[in-house]
């Protein structure tokens, strides 16, 4: 039976995830995290079909 | 301790002398509380171990955890006692699944809203006037959402769409609805069940038309969540035209509590309201009708089901394929056969098929071993 390798089973997703918390990292600090607050806290008109 | 507490429910001190919204702080502890002990429940009983449990048991535990993470992501109790939303600083977190932020409960952001919202940002500096149309064109300020690519390729790379089968809400919303008991649209997935059927290239047509639909969901994503908000217009194009979600957990919520808001629904809110009927209806009769042909966030999990740490597969040597069993591909409510492809791009991670084998030959986890040891298959079948 061929099974997976150890990087396709193990590193890859890990590699991904680790590059995944870079991402919120720079996106955060770039103030992508405050545009997103600045969005989900007021209602969203167009969400909701008014707007 | 009360400073906590106004910081966690975004409120300011004198919303305090308001009772009703004393009683949403004391109800939202409850429900965060009654939900994390079913889990821990769930978890001492193993009830998580699809495996152990017949399909009976698995199907009343997957609900269980779908309406559990329903309520703890929508537990913000003074939204629906005042029809208002959260607004605390916890938002700039995105949940996993469908989920809107202007529902009243929400503690957190949706991740399809939250990258259109990022694309919507615009650099003023770099704003300039179109001398055709005589309107401002607006520069965008981020052409990658590195935020939104960043946890969903975390949430992704973790357990792929068992997000879409066990977390998303709009996802449990549709199961309720499947379990409607009426007659269901279903075709035979296997090709002995095709050839068997009364009309085999009937069956074999509509296979083809749902194959090709499923690819609309792609479109979806990169023409109403990327390409229009980024290029055309800072508007966020797949809540306001097409998201049923939003109209069901946030609309029709806010609009039957606030009257200034129901004033002010037009054709909009009719298109939205028809599409949602839409889904609904269909709902009725197909499984997750909305995961299968439209959802963006499915549509980008469903890159991760080959990579991701939480994993589907085969022990072949249990699996009876070969002596005619085609339990698993005959029950995938999603149409797939995990024999074939146990980490399918369209597999929701449901557990439907896991946990009807009657070889016990599928496995779900982290760990992919059988309890014996011995190795499984992840990749496609040659």
């Amino acid at each position: 039976m061929k099974t997976e390798s150890k990087l396709m089973r193990y590193i890859v997703p890990a590699a991904l995830m680790l590059a995944g918390v870079c991402f919120i990292v720079y996106g955060a600090t770039d103030g992508e995290a405050f545009a997103v607050l600045k969005k989900a806290i007021a209602i969203c008109m167009e969400c909701i079909g008014l707007g | 301790m009360k400073n906590v507490i106004l910081w966690l429910f975004g409120l300011e001190e004198s919303a305090l002398s308001d009772p009703t919204v004393v009683a949403g702080i004391i109800t939202s502890f409850a429900l965060i509380a009654a939900v994390l002990a079913l889990f821990i429940v769930l978890l001492v009983k193993k009830r998580f171990l699809i495996h152990r449990w017949g399909h009976k048991v698995w199907s009343r535990t997957k609900l269980l955890i779908q309406s559990g993470f329903f309520i703890l992501t929508n537990s913000f109790m003074v939204g629906w006692f005042k029809g208002t939303i959260y607004q605390g600083k916890l938002k700039f977190m995105c949940v996993p699944g469908m989920n809107c932020y202007s529902c009243p409960g929400a503690w957190g952001a949706c991740p399809i809203g939250a990258m259109q919202a990022i694309f919507d940002e615009f650099d003023a500096s770099k704003s300039w006037l179109d001398p055709v149309s005589g309107t401002y064109v607006q520069a965008p300020l981020y052409w990658i959402a590195f935020y939104m690519i960043g946890i969903l390729m975390f949430i992704g790379a973790l357990c792929g769409r068992l997000v879409c089968g066990l977390l998303c809400p709009f996802g449990w919303i549709q199961d309720l609805l499947y379990k409607i008991p009426v007659k269901k649209l279903k075709l035979p997935r296997d090709d002995r069940l095709i050839d068997k059927s009364r009309n085999p290239k009937a069956v074999r047509f509509w296979l083809g038309v749902d194959k090709y639909m499923r690819y609309l969901k792609y479109a979806f994503l990169i023409v109403m969540v990327v390409f229009l908000p980024l290029i055309v217009k800072a508007n966020p194009w797949f809540c306001k035209y097409v998201c049923p979600s939003g109209m069901l957990l946030g609309g029709i919520p806010l609009m039957s509590m606030n009257s200034n808001l129901a004033a002010a629904a037009g054709k909009l809110t009719l298109q939205k309201l028809l599409i949602l009927g839409g889904i609904v209806g269909l709902s009725i009769f197909l499984y997750r009708p909305f995961c299968r042909y439209i959802c963006p966030l499915g549509a980008i999990y469903s890159f991760f089901n080959r990579f991701s740490l939480y994993k589907y597969g085969i022990d072949d040597s249990k699996c009876n394929r070969c002596k005619g069993c085609s339990v698993c591909a005959s029950s995938c409510p999603m149409g797939v056969d995990p024999v074939k492809n146990p980490n399918h791009p369209e597999c929701i991670r449901c557990g439907t098929c896991n946990s009807k084998c009657p070889q016990k030959a599928i496995h779900a986890g982290f760990r992919m071993k059988t309890p014996e040891g011995s190795a499984i298959r992840t990749r496609k079948q040659k």
